[in-house]
């Protein structure tokens, strides 16, 4: 399913501290590459990279303008309808898994 | 099954879920279609059921009460049976009441669905297929749901806590 897979990047996007720590911070607001570098001790490389694993699930956008690159968080939208589907999933998934040891409990009564 | 006129998922709406299970398929309709049965399994722990209303026709009304591991008492508006096939297909919304009356979507009752259960007998058990349809994915996520009021922030906390936990 295409929900699922990405679902699956964006966790793995969410999988690091500095990652995380951006998109907060882009919850705030939109920022620049040297803006977000500010905020870690790390090589610009480095934070290139994650902006870019963020970028490619989908979570975050850059545009440049000049020779700034600014980051913004996408329509959030995305993000809480998969969560949402994701909710529904796993709402279904249990209520099958009870089901279907209520079968089995059944299936002895009846035995 | 093709006589059952089965529903093609939407992939982008739909959850689609196909279970096996070593039990005759009358029983798996008993369980499906009896309130004292479901009210055992049909709500996701830790909620539990409170109480069912089925009534097997269509125009019947379907309501799940359902209580939260805190106590509190969680009443959606009746939904109304669809489609009813003995032991091989149950369809209901929660977008119509019983007797099909339109019901609006309010904070109460956040998300409209509606679900097909269909089975069938398989190497000496039962395969049935649960299909959970949505109106539409992004309005459902502007509410909240089971008490849990999730806007952007909420969603994020959730999907940094799994990533944590996980």
């Amino acid at each position: 399913m295409t929900n699922q897979l990405g679902l699956d990047r964006v966790f793995h996007a969410l999988a690091h501290e500095v990652r995380r720590t951006i998109v907060e911070q882009l919850g705030n607001g939109d920022r620049s590459v040297s803006q977000l570098a500010e905020l870690f001790d790390i090589a610009l490389p480095t934070l290139l990279k994650h902006l870019e694993v963020l970028e490619e699930s989908g979570l975050v956008q850059s545009e440049k303008i000049g020779r700034v690159r600014n980051f913004r968080l996408r329509a959030k939208s995305m993000l809480e309808a998969e969560h949402w589907m994701e909710l529904r999933r796993k709402e279904w998934t249990t209520r099958l898994d009870q089901l279907d040891e209520f079968l089995m409990e059944l299936k002895k009564e009846n035995e | 099954m093709s006589d059952l006129n089965l529903h093609v998922p939407d992939e982008s709406l739909d959850l689609v879920l196909e279970r096996t299970v070593d039990v005759p398929r009358a029983l798996v309709w008993r369980a499906w279609t009896t309130p004292e049965l479901m009210e055992r399994w049909f709500t996701p722990a830790p909620w539990k059921t409170n109480s069912v209303q089925l009534e097997l026709r269509p125009g019947g009304v379907f309501q799940v009460t359902m209580e939260s591991p805190e106590g509190d008492v969680m009443e959606h508006e009746a939904g109304c049976i669809l489609e009813v096939v003995p032991e091989r297909k149950l369809v209901w919304t929660a977008g119509l009441g019983p007797g099909y009356r339109p019901l609006n979507r309010t904070p109460e009752t956040p998300f409209v669905f509606s679900a097909e259960i269909s089975m069938e007998d398989f190497e000496g058990g039962t395969k049935y297929r649960a299909v959970a349809m949505h109106s539409d994915v992004e309005g459902c996520t502007l509410h909240g749901e089971m008490g849990f009021h999730h806007g952007w922030g909420a969603a994020f906390d959730q999907l940094v806590a799994l990533v944590k936990g996980g």
